[in-house]
């Protein structure tokens, strides 16, 4: 599909991190005034595709031609420089500046020597936000602002340089409806002064209304490039999802025990509300939801890790308020993070210390720590969980992903909590460490403990949950009952992205 | 959209809470202590030693400390580069006694800013984490100038002690040097390109990078314009110890930082005042003297100091959480 008018040509990109391809062979065109969207499950490779084309990461392999020219971005400046910005998922804004500031951050106006034009930069900052009409204090303090604030001083920043290739990384996540309306005539003005712009959404219905053509990308590989006005919303779908369900998990689970925890309407400072719903002892409840549909914040929640303002929380009939995660644990929860590295292991110490850490009062003696009984039971757990390592004394962190996920998963039965929550069970790991963990969760159902697992993979979600809540903006969209009605990928993607999904026999129970 | 009238009205003693206003809140009280425990405090004498005379060294030290927190980084080092940069100025004056003071100080403002460039360089070109960096050069400069002068050198002129004891018009000529350098640095952090990307690296260096800031030339530039500083240290120093040795600069290191977190810069980085951290060096100063004239025990002063920098630096951590 060669273009002449084509702006920005991305060819065979490929870009690996440890353990995993993120993108593989992509290649794009993007013609000059285009909106062209970019979709995909979370974790398709999108928001690298965009590091790369902004600068902050580099690709292993293939090329990138801009107005014809190879080029390739060593920062994020030089991808400026040449005419892309990029409106980052994260706020790229300092906390403790004023809109300014951050608007014009490393393009301040200056006078001789580098002497601060503020009054210039106030008046331009003013303008810029006039341009997109919106009106705001530019002397204000960012971190005094609400998100869609920050948002909108991220669109001036992004603005005040002179583009011809926007990138805008979920930009409505945090947006109202009538901001949105706001944002999509920003667009349409851009794109009428010529100004291509890549808009990262899954709300496909933003997609289908501001885009031109949308690419969707799948498994860091491009699935394909379509008209937005020749494409339906189903046809759509299908391109996001349609990976066949493996068949490495473990059978559903077959008993149903009494209700170990039970939240009651639990909402926390309106990023999470109305959250209803009840978790049985031998069950594996799975929570689906893109990434900022609050799946990890309700997680944190029940955990003591986020304040709860409205609702009740019941662990095994009592009614709970926890003021940190030492009181989830002692009522019986436990957690694995799924920032692995930040929340999970220790990485420098030994293999058997990662796993006792969470239980050391029992290996307690007089206030000696009983070393041996330590070494054999944590010889006994990596038996049981066939870790490998080279032995007990190994560092964590020079096992594999799988392996470190492996310990994480002993350190918490160790502790033999009743209440299982554990986020992203299987990020960053191969396929046969992925069966093992699933086989480990089963196990500690059937022991009659409960599981909650948030999982941006649907397959995973799917084949591993006896129930799945959907979740987005905050609220549970739906339950689906695995035992009365597989749950497809379709019917878990429409409630995530909010998109009523017409096909047949898709069973759908929401609300409860 | 709102715009935020809750933050311009502000009650008052929330407006205290500002680390800017606090310490100097802190410094009055203080006096009013100091006035209050010893009739000797407010003799003319003594208030000329406190407020004109001692804090100028600490202070052109501590204004470079404080850039170098700002960007995020610390050093360590400053104590024993005052102390190797005013003996090496003495050895000067030794072999060659008929140099111009001029040529003195601006050998002593190239050597602060070779060491800096040092610390700089280690910082960021060999990417040792800066309290080790420092930590290291601290030594380094100490060994230096033990091994240079391991005995106080002596004998600096009358012409150049004119930097300490001068005045012009009838101003100390140590204040006019000292304000003028408050003054430009102020600037430099206020109202100049380059003190803005000093905030920012220090607020949030991976913001700062991907805005297209030279993160790791701003680092070095932080330790070389803080090296600069110390060299203007040095050169009061000397003039005012009439000499130079390995004593010259002991406690500046921790004085210095400590005057920087007192007057509101954050460890962290991207946060602090020059002005707080010149509150900061009056405190300490302060402090020093009224234990001085209330004859506490030296070695209690040092266990007193401890105290009031626990509680200091508490008061404004309980704000941040």
């Amino acid at each position: 599909m060669e273009r002449a008018d084509a702006v920005l040509k991305l060819s065979n990109i490929t870009k690996r991190f440890p353990g995993v391809t993120a993108l593989d062979d992509v290649s794009l065109e993007l013609a000059r005034a285009e909106v062209h969207a970019l979709v995909g499950e979370n974790g398709a490779g999108k928001s690298t595709l965009m590091k790369i084309l902004s600068g902050v990461y580099r690709q292993d392999g293939g090329s990138v031609e801009l107005n014809g020219a190879p080029v390739a971005f060593r920062t994020p400046h030089e991808a400026q420089a040449a005419g892309i910005s990029i409106i980052f998922q994260e706020f790229s804004l300092i906390r403790t500046f004023d809109v300014t500031d951050n608007v014009f951050l490393n393009r301040e106006p200056t006078r001789l020597l580098g002497h601060l034009d503020k009054r210039a930069a106030r008046q331009k900052t003013r303008a810029l936000l006039a341009e997109i009409g919106i009106e705001l204090d530019v002397d204000r303090r960012v971190d005094t602002l609400s998100v869609v604030e920050q948002q909108i001083v991220e669109i001036a920043k992004a603005l005040s340089v002179t583009a011809s290739v926007l990138i805008m990384d979920e930009p409505s996540a945090a947006l109202t409806d009538k901001e949105l309306r706001k944002l999509f005539d920003i667009i349409r003005t851009l794109k009428s002064r010529g100004v291509t712009v890549i808009y990262i959404s899954h709300m496909l219905d933003e997609v289908f209304e501001i885009a031109d053509r949308v690419t969707v990308l799948k498994d860091g590989k491009v699935v394909g490039t379509r008209r937005a006005d020749e494409l339906s919303r189903d046809e759509l779908i299908r391109m996001m999802v349609g990976r066949t369900i493996e068949d490495y998990f473990p059978p559903l689970s077959s008993q149903r025990g009494p209700v170990l925890l039970e939240a009651r309407n639990l909402g926390t400072g309106g990023r999470l509300s109305g959250i209803t719903f009840q978790l049985h002892a031998g069950e594996i409840l799975g929570i689906a939801g893109m990434v900022g549909s609050g799946r990890n914040l309700l997680a944190r929640t029940l955990l003591g890790l986020e304040p709860v303002d409205t609702g009740e929380l019941l662990v095994k009939g009592r009614l709970r308020r926890f003021r940190g995660i030492a009181d989830a644990m002692a009522a019986g929860l436990g957690y694995i993070s799924d920032d692995r590295k930040a929340e999970g292991i220790l990485g420098p110490m030994k293999l058997a210390e990662n796993i006792t850490i969470a239980s050391l009062p029992a290996y307690l003696g007089l206030g000696f720590l009983r070393l041996r009984r330590e070494a054999s039971d944590a010889r006994a757990e990596v038996e049981r969980l066939s870790i490998r390592a080279t032995g007990i004394g190994q560092p964590v962190e020079t096992l594999s992903g799988g392996n470190q996920q492996k310990v994480l998963l002993s350190r918490w039965l160790l502790r033999k909590p009743d209440i299982f929550v554990i986020s992203e069970p299987t990020r960053g790991i191969d396929v046969g460490a992925k069966a093992e963990i699933y086989r480990i969760l089963r196990q500690a159902t059937a022991a009659g403990k409960a599981v909650i697992m948030i999982s941006s993979e649907l397959p995973e979600v799917i084949g591993m949950s006896d129930r799945v809540l959907v979740m987005r903006a905050g609220t549970i969209q739906g339950t689906v009952d695995q035992h009365k009605r597989p749950a497809t990928e379709e019917q878990l993607m429409s409630l995530a992205v909010g998109h009523e999904f017409s096909m047949e026999g898709a069973g759908k129970e929401v609300g409860r | 959209m709102s715009t935020g009238a809750a933050s311009a009205r502000k009650p008052w003693y929330r407006r205290l809470a500002n680390p800017n206003v606090l310490v100097w809140l802190i410094l009055v009280v203080l006096l009013a202590i100091c006035v209050a425990a010893s009739p000797l405090f407010l003799q003319p004498e003594n208030l000329r030693n406190v407020f004109l005379t001692q804090p100028i060294g600490l202070g052109l030290a501590a204004l470079g400390q404080a850039l170098v927190i700002i960007s995020g980084g610390i050093d360590l080092s400053i104590g024993s580069v005052v102390s190797l940069l005013s003996s090496l100025a003495a050895g000067m004056y030794r072999a060659f006694p008929d140099l111009h003071p001029a040529v003195i100080v601006l050998f002593l403002l190239c050597l602060g800013a070779a060491a800096g460039s040092i610390n700089g360089l280690i910082v960021v070109g060999l990417r040792v984490p800066p309290f080790m960096a420092t930590l290291a050069t601290m030594s380094l400069f100490q060994g230096a100038v033990l091994f240079y002068a391991p005995r106080t050198i002596g004998g600096i002129p009358r012409s150049y002690r004119f930097i300490s004891d001068g005045a012009i018009l009838g101003v100390p000529f140590s204040i006019i040097l000292f304000a003028a350098v408050i003054g430009l640095c102020g600037y430099l952090l206020r109202k100049n390109r380059l003190g803005r990307h000093l905030y920012a690296v220090g607020a949030d260096p991976y913001v700062s990078r991907i805005s297209g800031i030279p993160v790791q030339r701003v680092r070095f530039l932080a330790y070389l314009l803080c090296g600069v500083l110390v060299g203007v240290a040095s050169a009061f120093m000397t003039a005012r110890f009439g000499g130079g040795g390995p004593k010259v600069g002991v406690g500046y290191e921790l004085d210095s930082i400590t005057a920087a977190v007192i007057g509101g810069v954050s460890l962290a980085g991207g946060a602090g005042s020059l002005l707080g951290t010149f509150a900061g060096v009056l405190i300490i100063g302060v402090f020093y003297n009224i234990m001085n004239l209330l004859s506490v025990n030296a070695y209690l002063q040092i266990v007193l100091k401890g105290a009031v920098l626990i509680i200091a630096v508490s008061f404004y951590a309980k704000r941040r959480v």
